[in-house]
């Protein structure tokens, strides 16, 4: 049975996504996961929100999914010892030595290669199962042709975005953000937060939307070039994705509005449970989650695009000296 | 201070970059884009240019390295492996890789080729260098993230030798779709010969340079000035990326570093200003540091009068 994953920016929002349907949630602790602090949860938070998950049948994880410093190791063993004494369900993380050393602290606790990993093909795959990995989070570029590769051969579980972003680069192959500016302050449990850089758990100003002139030399040849980067919703791939065997169909959103992120879990859920009880072998008619899924989308772009707005406005301040 | 020879090493795409270009100041050059299969000639795509490339390095007395592509995906594959194929029948030095699934080919198929881990790789922790010891890397360029503190408590626990980029055009990203093809009619020019154009994007203070599928830096990450704290925290093995640039860059930016690394070595901290004149001269749209000083990636952090800064550009007129 597929696994519907919803995220957990706060403590509403798990109330939420579970109540909605949600087999599964994610939540990163603050200053330790690839979003801006505002949408991570703090550590007791994170405890509460074992207990919301799990009273509502739903399953956990964390997401330590930066790629963290040397020293910030040996803590992140210690935050990761009390959640698991918590109860949660399974961890998402990116760093490699960070993936080694959890998984001989914690063989019982399952790792998800987070997306900043950036598996792009089945030796890749290998290579993460090798280090104790047994779910994979896929790449947003890859095409259901190297999914089902991936199902065949090597056997762990694919987890596939079903909304997000497509970047124009690969992710967790970008540091375009903090080239342009990147903040550092210690949080008051000594945590770096790098605010800029997503792959150490900062926020991402989005500069690859900025209004790009492409120039050469003294010549400027063009006004504005676009590098792609759009949020998008799965929905004809769903059913095909299901045949294929996913094991979890992802919904990215923790900076979303808790309503907004609700509705969108809901409306998966919908769709995931409708295509399992439609008899096998029978054309199964999208229309109708077409025309749902059109006002969710024009929802959440209205919301997206205020954020980029502030942040290309922030990406411009002046980093303060300490 | 580590006795250890100091390596200069860059990169070059293809064999007509490679017949062109002065190496005299080169200790090593890697081999092959990492971005595109379709780049001009590229060796990583052409085996027989990659044996001819090596032999020639050889012939020189430099050390050869093949790089290998930093974002493959399974249709890759075939052709990495013809490259790791070729890389040890004809006695490369080392292989360089980005992506983990290819360091594990490399450490399955072909077990004697020395490794080294590549910046798109993630190299962030001491806890990850050991994990990519065990699959054979014997080197590591941190990613371009990383503080030169960070780097150094890596160092500090796992000793591992570091290599670390101190000019050129830092890798900033790496898409699979190439946005210069959108222009081809336009603009009358046709792949490959769209990113052989110098192409920077613009906004403002902003600049990045584009090679189709890459995004680099619009500044050049120079590290000249702050060569003695390189040596002194143990490097002895630096990149200066030329892989989208001029020979004449190549050669005249490694004859720059070369005699300022020997100054450096020799505890000399006096710097030539001719020096300075020719790493300007190339230098489009300013220099910075990277992150190698806890910053946004295009500061400079330099006490030079008259380094560039952040919101400085040289002027055209001075190149």
């Amino acid at each position: 049975m597929v696994e519907l994953l919803a995220p957990a920016g706060n403590l509403p929002m798990v109330e939420a996504v579970v109540a909605n349907g949600a087999n599964a949630v994610y939540a990163g602790p603050r200053g330790w996961s690839r979003r801006r602090d505002r949408y991570e949860l703090s550590d007791e938070d994170i405890r509460e929100a074992v207990g919301i998950a799990h009273a509502g049948g739903a399953k956990i994880r964390v997401a330590i999914n930066t790629n963290m410093q040397s020293h910030e190791v040996p803590p992140m063993l210690r935050k990761m010892e009390r959640f698991v004494s918590w109860g949660v369900d399974g961890a998402i993380m990116t760093d490699v030595g960070a993936i080694a050393l959890v998984h001989r602290h914690f063989p019982h606790l399952t790792i998800h290669a987070s997306i900043g990993a950036n598996i792009l093909n089945d030796e890749d795959v290998r290579f993460y199962r090798s280090i104790g990995v047994s779910q994979v989070v896929a790449d947003t570029k890859l095409t259901l042709k190297e999914l089902a590769s991936r199902k065949e051969q090597i056997g762990v579980g694919i987890e596939i975005l079903i909304h997000a972003n497509h970047c124009y680069t690969y992710l967790g192959k970008c540091w375009m953000s903090p080239y342009h500016r990147l903040e550092r302050t210690v949080d008051a449990f000594g945590k770096d937060q790098f605010k800029g850089s997503p792959n150490r758990g900062g926020l991402d100003y989005r500069v690859c939307l900025e209004s790009w002139e492409l120039h050469s030399g003294e010549t400027k040849w063009e006004d504005r070039v676009a590098l792609k980067n759009d949020a998008f919703f799965l929905l004809e791939d769903i059913p095909h994705l299901i045949d294929l065997g996913v094991h979890c169909l992802k919904v990215q959103g923790r900076e979303y509005p808790v309503p907004l992120v609700a509705e969108i879990v809901k409306f998966y859920r919908s769709l995931i449970d409708g295509y399992l009880a439609h008899p096998k072998g029978q054309p199964f008619d999208l229309a109708p989650w077409r025309a749902t899924l059109a006002g969710i989308e024009g929802e959440r772009n209205a919301a997206r695009g205020q954020t980029t707005r502030l942040l290309l406005i922030e990406a411009r301040q002046l980093v303060p000296v300490n | 201070m580590s006795q250890e020879r100091i390596e200069l090493n860059t990169s070059i795409p293809n064999l007509r970059d490679l017949k062109a270009s002065d190496l005299s100041a080169y200790d090593a050059v890697y081999l092959g884009d990492i971005f595109c299969r379709l780049y001009e000639g590229n060796f990583l795509e052409r085996p027989e240019d990659l044996r001819q490339g090596l032999r020639i390095l050889r012939d020189r007395g430099k050390r050869a390295y093949v790089a290998t592509y930093a974002a493959p995906r399974n249709d890759f594959l075939p052709r990495v492996r013809k490259s790791l194929e070729a890389a040890a029948a004809s006695g490369a030095d080392a292989v360089e890789v980005h992506n983990l699934g290819i360091l594990k080919i490399a450490h399955d198929e072909f077990p004697g080729l020395p490794v080294h881990v590549g910046g798109f790789a993630n190299v962030y922790t001491d806890a990850g260098v050991e994990v990519l010891r065990g699959f054979g890397a014997v080197r590591f360029t941190p990613n371009y993230e990383l503080s030169l503190d960070e780097i150094r408590e890596i160092t500090a626990t796992c000793g591992a030798p570091m290599e670390l980029l101190v000019h050129g055009k830092m890798p900033l990203g790496i898409s699979d779709y190439c946005f210069l093809l959108d222009y081809e009619g336009k603009w009358g020019v046709k792949c490959p010969d769209l990113c052989q154009k110098e192409l920077f994007l613009k906004q403002g203070d902003w600049a990045m340079k584009s090679v189709g599928k890459g995004i680099l830096s619009g500044k050049d990450v120079c590290m000249l000035e702050h060569l003695p704290r390189l040596l002194a925290d143990g490097h002895r093995h630096f990149r200066i990326e030329t892989v989208s640039e001029s020979p004449a860059y190549r050669h005249e930016v490694a004859a720059v570093y070369r005699q300022a690394f020997a100054h450096a070595a020799d505890g000399a901290l006096e710097q030539d200003q001719g020096w300075w004149d020719v790493v300007r001269a190339h230098a489009r749209n300013g220099l910075c540091n990277g992150f190698y000083f806890g910053k946004s990636g295009m500061d400079y952090a330099g006490i030079r009068p008259e380094a560039p800064g952040s919101f400085l550009t040289i002027s055209p007129s001075t190149q």
